[in-house]
């Protein structure tokens, strides 16, 4: 995504949680995770505040594990949205 | 036999080109680092202007000290349903406190940003907002950043 690649060229590292693996990797993402969330919950479900803590606490622990652009880490957690 | 038969020739179908990788190395341990987000989800503060929902290209500073309760989102892009309940679900600063006072990463930035993603003028995202917001991080000191809404 185009904010993130502009951060990233900035000299500061990033990585997104994504909903949509396939899009960030198209757009050009330099780190990514995806926990199987929807797009209107990338952080887990509402109220959750332990499945929030966890991926948002496993997301920033990639930072110091991925070495290479465009890898997306896939992360075991699942929500999916009541519609 | 060369498998190219006409050179330069293009597809009738668009098909999107993947820009070239860009990558900023680590170079601090997790736990030393300030640590922002950044959303594309349209979270800004309740008394902050609302995105304009046909696409908009502007940014909402959301500095630490506002409380989470007094964040909201405008975006026409998603199900707003969950966020509407909880911020947390595309902002999750609330985690990102508690990360901090756990002695995970060192701190939590001064200042996070909001903008409308999934839209809007790319050209602006591309060249204007996004080094904008960039500059701003490395104002505030910024180690590492957080997105959501990918």
């Amino acid at each position: 995504m185009l904010v993130q690649r502009s951060i990233e060229a900035a000299g500061i590292p990033t990585i997104i949680i994504a909903a949509l693996p396939p899009v960030v990797k198209q757009t050009g993402t330099p780190r990514a995770v995806a926990p199987l969330v929807p797009m209107g919950a990338n952080a887990g479900a509402p109220n959750d505040f332990e499945m929030q803590y966890n991926i948002v606490k496993d997301t920033l622990e990639q930072l110091e594990i991925l070495d290479t652009p465009g890898k997306i880490v896939s992360l075991p957690y699942e929500y999916v949205a009541k519609v | 036999m060369s498998l190219t038969s006409i050179k330069g020739l293009q597809s009738e179908i668009f098909v999107p080109i993947t820009p070239s990788p860009v990558w900023a190395p680590v170079t601090k341990p997790l736990k030393k680092m300030v640590v922002a987000i950044a959303t594309a989800a349209g979270v800004h503060h309740k008394e902050d202007k609302r995105f304009n929902l046909a696409g908009d290209f502007t940014f909402r500073k959301i500095f630490d000290t506002m409380p989470s309760k007094e964040l909201m989102v405008s975006h026409g892009g998603y199900d707003n349903g969950d966020v509407n309940k909880d911020i947390n679900c595309m902002f999750p600063i609330d985690p990102l406190h508690k990360l901090a006072a756990d002695g995970v990463i060192g701190a939590v930035a001064p200042i996070h940003i909001g903008f409308m993603g999934g839209g809007g003028n790319q050209d602006k995202f591309k060249n204007e907002t996004g080094p904008e917001i960039a500059e701003i991080f490395k104002n505030a000191g910024v180690d590492a950043v957080l997105l959501t809404a990918g």
